[in-house]
């Protein structure tokens, strides 16, 4: 029952924020503050409930047998891991959205999205899944066409009707699903009974690919990523596309295991193209919120790269540089957010010394940039040198080329940091006042200790992460 | 006991004696309470052709219930009577079971319809009630001559529409249907609607496209679903080009719109797309629940734009995108209501419009035509470029709206009231599959 709390709850809260506390704004704040806490706490819970292996039934409601329309919660170990992540990640952005303007509407639609994103981790019915899946798109619709920048309302739009088509083919691949399998539930389908796999398989992985996203079809998300305001953007990296590679991972390699493997090239090579192509569009941008976005896709090449390996060790690695991502990825973008509010100008150019006027932000803001190169110490490391070893186990040594993706991040990792936070001091950044507020002070330094602290003792996550994959410990592996 | 049926037409006469009266929306409000009550406890009109049975029931309780908001909404007296008129010919139509009296039910619809938007004040309103006029006419011709091709193949007038056919039975229900789609806006019928929707008064709008439209509808399915399904080899290439070029032709049409009511006629286009698709599908046991749920979820949801509509339109002169902009932080309750229902009619989930729209294309996957579901799936994804939009410009963008408190309580209750069934159906979805 508390499962449910937790999903239908925060739509109640948010529109009660909203109408109620529109005077007193700094209320919704704390009523966030109060909810993710709460959310965290249930989600740690849920840890010390879970069977050995397999799923923790926390019930089916509002059932509909007619149309095998149940709200059944089940979760295993990988959905309490995103459900955690999601959960730290949205009191961190809660906290480093502090001094937003409008902060009712703003507070509501962030509870509105842990709702609905709590919902995403947690039914394992097609439907209901794929209910809160779509309603995850409204609160980030409001929050980047009201909180974002000059060309928001385009993003807003762009972003809305992109993932909205995609959508639309997930959901004609559960309908063919329940049709051919006779039901909803994804914990009872078999891949066996399906007559038209190939079909499905091919509906779902365009879907959820553009979620991920995946070249060709990621232009919508350095559109959004730009122009949503800096704690949006981590919610966009951190759950949002996290939700699309937990959704491939699920849907398409956990739940057609033979499709998968037979089309697993198509994974890796969508994941090459993706790493690369994202890679040197970030070298080449001078945009310095453009570089952390393209950035982002390049390592979520590297998360398709690991997951098309099929194999035990591939998902790990998976599993666990989709948590490296979220956590090396927030900071620069927060920060990156940070020196745009103060200095009024992206362009990396302009800027150049901060590490003189603002040393301790900029300290983070190398650590997460090395991070995200794979600096070993930091959570990039671990998680690129077991995509690189998982990816060369299974496919050969030529995958080492995956280790020149991590050297293109060394190239505008390092680049950048030479512009922005070294080098002479420009007139721009004198002039300027990097002094920040607590709360966001607070949750940079959270992320900093995250990526030393995981970087330093993976085994603190891959205790939790192996036992998500344990079926696949069978399969050798995709070739 | 009294059926709903001699509850609201005795109303409806009662009415004309309370015009100008403060009594009249009170009293009318009481005889849909009590016609919802007569509903609910299941009494029929005892005549022959005229039955019930849950599905339609239900539905009825529903139209009572998006009626009861019209009138609450409403402030003129003749739109109120009409009103009650609508509701009992409506009762009438769901409930006939025989061609004829199916046949004269609908009439009497389309001649209350008519009636309604005929109350006329401006040029662009009246442009609007002859076009409905002129089609509807049309449209009774065609019926009539279907008909009569029917008899002559052999059919009977007192009994329901036989599945045998011989060839001028097939050609009778052919001109039938072809008359019946003017009503549904089926493209290429759909000419009229277009205009009649979006420059009549926008709550006789909302009767138009979201009451009498759904009400006939469902008795058309209900009538001709055992002699489409009987004939599927032949109805089925034929209704599913017109469902595709329907919805694609409403939304595409309606993306380069910027009137509002404009924008909602042709949305009300494409949703009778997708309705044909239940009617494509009839053979898939999910079609019945399907087009019900389809109704039940348009009814309200288009009810309720056109309302709010209705409102913005009276209160602040809102009719085009550019007048609405910055319209949320003007009236935040109404441009909630308003986005709500646009979410719905946009098929976003938790809300009614998407739970409609997911049984009928299952229904259509179901009966094996996922090439179908995958064109209407696409098209209800375009159709969210232009309710995006709408919200876009409340939202988004700074308006100029000169600040003045205008007090809307009856339709802001109206609206509510619509709002939580568009919220209920879209999250329980059990009560419609019995």
């Amino acid at each position: 029952m508390s499962a449910l709390g937790f999903i239908f709850s925060p739509f109640v809260i948010a529109i009660l924020t909203a109408l109620f506390f529109r005077k007193e704004s700094s209320v919704s704040k704390f009523v966030a503050l109060a909810l993710f806490t709460a959310m965290l706490l249930f989600s740690l819970h849920l840890f010390s409930e879970l069977p050995s292996s397999g799923y923790l039934d926390l019930g089916t409601f509002l059932a509909v047998p007619q149309f095998d329309f149940f709200l059944t919660l089940k979760v295993d170990m990988l959905s309490t891991i995103m459900l955690t992540l999601t959960s730290v990640l949205l009191l961190l952005v809660a906290l480093s959205s502090w001094s937003m303007k409008n902060q009712a509407l703003y507070y509501s639609l962030l509870i509105f999205f842990s709702g609905a994103i709590f919902g995403v981790f947690m039914s394992t019915n097609l439907l209901w899944f794929f209910i809160f899946w779509e309603l995850t798109l409204i609160p980030m619709y409001f929050l980047i066409g009201i909180w974002g920048a000059e060309r928001r309302i385009y993003a807003a739009i762009k972003f809305f009707l992109y993932t909205h088509v995609a959508s639309m083919l997930i959901l004609l691949a559960f309908f063919l699903i329940h049709k051919e399998a006779g039901t909803f539930d994804m914990t009872l389908v078999k891949e066996g009974i399906l007559l038209s796999p190939v079909l499905i398989w091919w509906l779902l992985f365009v879907g959820f690919s553009v979620k991920m996203p995946l070249f060709p079809f990621h232009t919508w998300l350095p559109d959004a990523h730009v122009q949503a305001p800096a704690p949006i953007s981590v919610l966009l990296a951190g759950v949002l596309l996290k939700m699309g590679a937990y959704a491939m991972i699920r849907m398409v390699l956990l739940l057609l295991p033979e499709t998968s493997q037979k089309y697993a090239w198509v994974l890796l090579a969508l994941g090459l193209i993706t790493l690369f192509y994202a890679g040197l569009m970030a070298i080449y941008e001078t945009h310095l919120k453009k570089m952390v976005a393209y950035s982002s896709i390049s390592h979520m090449g590297l998360i398709a790269i690991a997951m098309s390996t099929l194999s035990y060790t591939g998902l790990s690695a998976t599993l666990y540089e989709m948590i490296g991502h979220a956590f090396i990825i927030a900071p620069l973008f927060l920060i990156a957010g940070f020196f745009h509010h103060k200095t009024g100008s992206w362009e990396m150019k302009n800027m150049g010394g901060i590490m003189q006027k603002a040393p301790y932000i900029s300290a983070i803001f190398v650590l997460a940039g090395l991070g995200a190169l794979g600096l070993p110490g930091t959570m990039g490391f671990v998680g690129e040198l077991s995509i690189l070893l998982s990816s060369i186990k299974s496919f050969g040594l030529w995958m080492a080329i995956v280790a020149l993706g991590s050297m293109l991040g060394a190239g505008y990792i390092i680049w950048t940091l030479r512009r922005v936070i070294y080098g002479e001091m420009s007139e721009m950044v004198r002039k300027t006042d990097f002094s920040m507020n607590l709360f966001e002070f607070f949750a940079l330094t959270v992320f900093a200790l995250f990526i030393i602290l995981f970087g330093l003792f993976p085994n603190l996550l891959f205790e939790y992460i192996n036992p998500a994959f344990v079926q696949f410990s069978s399969l050798g592996g995709a070739l | 006991m009294i059926s709903a049926f001699t509850i609201l037409f005795a109303m409806a006469l009662v009415s004309l004696f309370f015009h100008r009266s403060y009594l009249l929306k009170p009293l009318s409000l009481v005889a849909l309470l009590g016609a919802g009550y007569a509903t609910f406890s299941g009494t029929v009109v005892p005549l022959i052709g005229f039955g019930t049975n849950e599905q339609i029931q239900l539905f009825e309780l529903v139209l009572e219930v998006v009626l009861f908001t019209i009138i609450l909404h409403e402030s003129e007296d003749i739109t109120i009577t009409q009103t009650l008129f609508l509701g009992s010919a409506s009762v009438l139509l769901l409930r006939s079971n025989t061609l004829i009296s199916f046949i004269l039910s609908f009439e009497a619809l389309s001649i209350i319809s008519v009636v309604l938007v005929s109350y006329i004040k401006t040029k662009d309103q009246a442009e609007g009630a002859v076009k409905m006029f002129i089609a509807g006419s049309m449209a009774t011709g065609i019926v009539l001559l279907g008909v009569a091709f029917y008899l002559m193949g052999g059919g009977m007038l007192l009994a329901p529409l036989s599945t045998q056919s011989s060839l001028f039975m097939g050609i009778g229900v052919s001109l039938m249907l072809a008359g019946l789609f003017y009503k549904l806006t089926i493209v290429p019928f759909h000419g009229w609607a277009i205009d009649t929707y979006a420059l009549v008064r926008h709550s006789h709008a909302a009767i138009l496209s979201g009451v009498a439209k759904t009400v006939a509808t469902l008795a058309i399915f209900k009538i001709f679903a055992p002699f489409l399904a009987e004939h599927i080899t032949l109805s089925m290439p034929l209704l599913a080009t017109l469902a595709i070029i329907t919805m694609s032709l409403g939304n595409f049409l309606a993306l380069f719109t910027k009137n509002i009511a404009r924008i909602l006629s042709y949305s009300s286009i494409a949703h009778a797309g997708y309705m044909l698709i239940a009617f494509v599908a009839v053979k898939s046991s999910y079609a019945d629940e399907g087009i019900l749920y389809m109704a039940i979820a348009y009814i309200f949801m288009q009810s309720g734009a056109f309302l709010a509509l209705d409102s913005m339109k009276k209160e602040y002169n809102i009719e085009t995108l550019d007048e609405l902009k910055g319209f949320a932080s003007q009236n935040p309750i109404l441009s909630f209501f308003f986005t709500l229902q646009l979410f719905s009619l946009a098929g976003i989930p938790l809300l009614a419009g998407f739970l409609a729209k997911a049984v009928v294309f299952y229904a259509g996957v179901d009966a094996g035509l996922w090439w179908l579901v995958l064109i209407a799936l696409l098209n209800s994804a375009l159709s969210v470029g232009y309710y995006a939009w709408i919200i876009k410009s409340m939202y988004f963008d700074e308006g100029s709206f000169k600040t003045r408190l205008v007090e809307l309580h009856l339709p802001l209750t109206s609206q509510a009231i619509l709002a939580t069934g568009t919220l209920f159906f879209g999250i329980f979805a059990g009560i419609i599959f019995g």
